[in-house]
């Protein structure tokens, strides 16, 4: 007899032990977009800790284990490898960032007959939703497209039609360039100008070459791609060089990070917020008559849970709550969902058939969540934001806020 | 003291030589490297921009240009590769990785051409570029900018090697010619004063019999010199003056 493992006993058997399910993390929890993995983490591990503590799934915990990445494609490659081949993961969980997440999706056709899916990356990008890769993963969130389009519409609507890009030169800003792009072809329109820069920038580093280069081009919004250090840098220098227009951000961007590096220290912030608006993919978590918001909140305030310690290179104030851990409470609460269909014994195999059980379930938010064979995203609501009184608030109207 | 000044004449000569076979090795070095870099990189730019257009078909009809972009970023780490883009049948930009921005220069540029061409953008450098084209040019194509100041970097630091060893060899040379000359100055500094002391100390015994049992020409001098010493002796002995007929 051979002593290789059948595949398919091979992906029944990983990740669970009678104590446990194991779910594989590797996402930036160091660099300048370090917030973005450590409030996905919170968040999701709030509602973890919540299922823990009631006993589990099964009486099994459900355990993160977590990598660091930096938010830099080689060591997410790197991390996954170890996720699948060492560490035998039940399931991969809430990756962060598109130029990660792409160069992981590979490697995950690679390991297919080990059926090493993995669950809600915190990225809007396509690859992970279409083929060939679509296959290999589940989506929550809306994507990019859903995000760029609704941005692009509601600009055009109120006469913006001067749309230009700041954009992350790398995967992540590229998915929504093209967004962008597709978006403003429906209404028969080009994007009017573009800059670009480099994934890992600071926001103690100048942005003030890409505002002039945008000024040029005399746009009436800007749609931003990319991460909250970048971002808010570009949003200081803009205002400062006289770019006086609507500048609009990803869900991404993470906002609240964002709103802390631009207003911080500053008597005059809401001259640098007033024509701020980001777009979300999750309601307002200041809105508690959302039950899954109101039980978000409740968990955080209980558990406070904090990033993993030997992960932390650098300093991080946690904050209380965030579209980002928001956005990780749901995947919990989903993954604990999917897993709880999976019955006593989580069998590897029946993850696939699980998830396509999930038909117009109640996550606690407005809209309801479905997946199926052609259905790999769960949610397709965008939520748009801007910043009152020092916090993001539900946008009420387009024209009465940015209308020239 | 004329043996130094000779030892001086060959030293200047010595010199010359060295500068004319540094500047030579120099010049031939850089057309050499030049050459062999500059066609070395432009070969492997060719492979890559081929690479890349073969594998941006599929991505380009069927998935998304994050991907393309992925795809681009991976090659864009490659040493001598300082940018790439990639345009359309119409000219469009679909990925690329400048920052902060798409030059002046090649955006207004004709992305029809495939030919090899060199650009200078402000700011930036020196660059060659090359394309491939998309299935056959009718989805676009593929452009690889090649940074020129690598090359010139690489001839500087191969000039910079060959400079270092020609001026190493010409001190080890200059040293090594001192201490031969001076090994070599050494009989002949012991035959002059032979003849000195000859021509100071007439009539007495002033042979020396190591240096006139040498068989060199040191030998054959000190020997002559004895010889017209003795010659002059017998003259005036015989009441002639000195260089008569013997």
């Amino acid at each position: 007899m051979s002593g290789e493992t059948n595949p398919d006993t091979r992906a029944e058997q990983t990740g669970l032990t009678d104590a446990e399910i194991v779910l594989g993390v590797s996402a930036a929890f160091s660099g300048p977009s370090r917030g973005l993995g450590i409030e996905l983490y919170r968040g999701a591990n709030s509602y973890f800790e919540h299922v823990n503590r009631a006993g589990g799934l099964g009486g099994r915990k459900v355990v993160l284990k977590t990598y660091d990445d930096g938010y830099q494609p080689n060591p997410a490659v790197t991390n996954t490898m170890t996720l699948v081949l060492e560490d035998q993961v039940f399931a991969l969980f809430g990756y962060v960032g598109t130029p990660t997440v792409t160069r992981v999706l590979p490697m995950l056709k690679k390991f297919q007959e080990r059926k090493a899916y993995l669950f809600f990356p915190f990225t809007g990008a396509q690859p992970q939703r279409e083929p060939p890769y679509g296959d290999f993963a589940f989506n929550l969130r809306a994507s990019y497209r859903q995000e760029t389009a609704g941005l692009v519409d509601n600009f055009v609507s109120i006469g913006n039609k001067r749309i230009a890009v700041f954009y992350q030169a790398d995967a992540y800003g590229r998915s929504g360039w093209a967004g962008v792009r597709l978006a403003m072809s429906r209404h028969g329109l080009e994007m009017v100008g573009e800059a670009t820069y480099r994934r890992g920038a600071m926001f103690s580093g100048s942005m003030r070459r890409q505002v002039e280069i945008l000024k040029q081009s005399n746009p009436s919004a800007v749609i931003c791609i990319g991460s909250y250090a970048a971002c808010a840098a570009f949003l200081r220098d803009a205002v400062d060089l006289g770019l006086e227009v609507p500048i609009a951000n990803l869900s991404f961007v993470g906002s609240e990070n964002l709103l802390k590096l631009v207003t911080e220290g500053r008597d005059d912030s809401q001259r640098y917020t007033r024509l701020l608006v980001n777009s979300q993919v999750v309601p307002s978590y200041e809105d508690t008559s959302i039950p899954a918001v109101k039980q978000y909140r409740e968990l955080m305030d209980r558990y406070d849970p904090q990033p993993p310690s030997q992960l932390l290179k650098e300093d991080y104030t946690p904050f209380s709550y965030s579209f980002v851990s928001l956005e990780g409470f749901l995947n919990a609460k989903l993954m604990v969902e999917i897993l709880r269909r999976l019955g006593d014994r989580p069998d590897r195999n029946k993850l696939e058939e699980a998830i396509f059980t999930i038909r117009n379930f109640d996550l606690g938010i407005s809209e309801r969540v479905s997946f199926g064979p052609d259905r790999r995203q769960g949610l397709q609501q965008v939520y748009y934001t801007v910043v009152e009184s020092g916090r993001f608030v539900t946008l009420e109207s387009w024209e009465d806020r940015f209308a020239s | 003291m004329k043996i130094q000044k000779l030892f001086q004449k060959t030293l200047v000569g010595i010199f010359f030589l060295f500068a004319v076979i540094s500047l030579s090795t120099s010049a031939l070095c850089i057309y050499t490297v030049d050459t062999h870099l500059s066609a070395e990189y432009e070969s492997n730019s060719r492979g890559i921009a081929k690479t890349i257009a073969d594998s941006s078909v599929d991505i380009l009809l069927n998935r998304d240009l994050s991907a393309l972009q992925s795809l681009i970023d991976q090659f864009i780490e490659i040493q001598g590769i300082s940018y790439i883009y990639i345009t359309n049948e119409d000219g469009e930009f679909l990925a690329h990785t400048f920052v902060p921005g798409i030059p002046t220069e090649i955006a207004q540029s004709d992305h029809s051409s495939r030919a090899t061409m060199e650009r200078h953008l402000p700011g930036m450098g020196d660059f060659v570029e090359v394309s491939s084209p998309i299935l056959a040019g009718v989805a676009g194509a593929v452009h690889i900018g090649m940074d020129t100041g690598l090359i010139a970097l690489k001839i500087q630091r191969a000039v910079g090697q060959q400079v270092y060893l020609i001026s190493s060899i010409f001190i080890i040379g200059v040293f090594a010619a001192i201490w031969l000359v001076r090994l070599a100055a050494k009989p002949i500094d012991s035959v002059i004063a032979y003849a000195a002391r000859l021509a100071r100390e007439r009539n007495k015994d002033t042979s020396d019999e190591k240096l006139l049992a040498r068989d060199d020409e040191v030998g054959q001098l000190a020997r002559l010199f004895l010889y017209f010493s003795m010659v002059m002796d017998f003259d005036k002995a015989r009441g002639k003056p000195p260089g008569g007929q013997v």
